[in-house]
């Protein structure tokens, strides 16, 4: 299963499997990659934010029931 | 009774507390994971400093808003100035 077509969604990416080196990985399985310590929000920002980490503020962008 | 100006300055000291409260808690929950990250415990202990700075000197001006910032000369304030809920902090 060389071409697991994430190559098509992004082109940088030549076969996921090899970059992450998955093949070993177990299916179905969830993986949450590692969080480093960069750059983090002033505390007001922060605050407001609801987190000190910009690569971990994701407000929900959608409305009730319609597609994004 | 309270100007308007002094009003504002503890308001302003205490949404600093908030601000430096939510980052020592959040930097909590990351070095929770990440025991041994140097920078996160840097960060940590400024930011703790910051809030006991803060703490004090909201509890030497207004009163206390945690136990541990109770100084009591004279008077128990803990219990006999207004709860939060009776307005007691904004």
């Amino acid at each position: 299963m060389q071409n697991c077509g994430c190559a098509q969604q992004n082109p940088m990416v030549q076969n996921c499997h090899q970059q992450y080196n998955l093949e070993n990985m177990p299916l179905a399985m969830a993986y949450v990659p590692w969080q480093h310590f960069h750059q983090v929000y002033e505390p007001d920002k922060a605050l407001s934010y609801g987190t000190i980490f910009p690569e971990l503020n994701k407000p929900f962008l959608g409305k009730r029931g319609v597609l994004r | 009774m309270m100007t308007n100006q002094n009003q504002m300055e503890r308001y302003k000291l205490y949404q600093w507390i908030h601000m430096v409260s939510f980052a020592v808690n959040d930097i909590t929950l990351y070095l929770d994971t990440h025991p041994e990250d140097q920078e996160a415990m840097e960060y940590f202990n400024h930011f703790k400093e910051l809030r006991m700075q803060a703490l004090n000197e909201y509890a030497c001006q207004y009163g206390p808003l945690t136990i541990d910032t109770a100084s009591p000369q004279g008077k128990w304030l803990w219990s006999t100035q207004p709860m939060p809920w009776e307005g007691g902090c904004f």
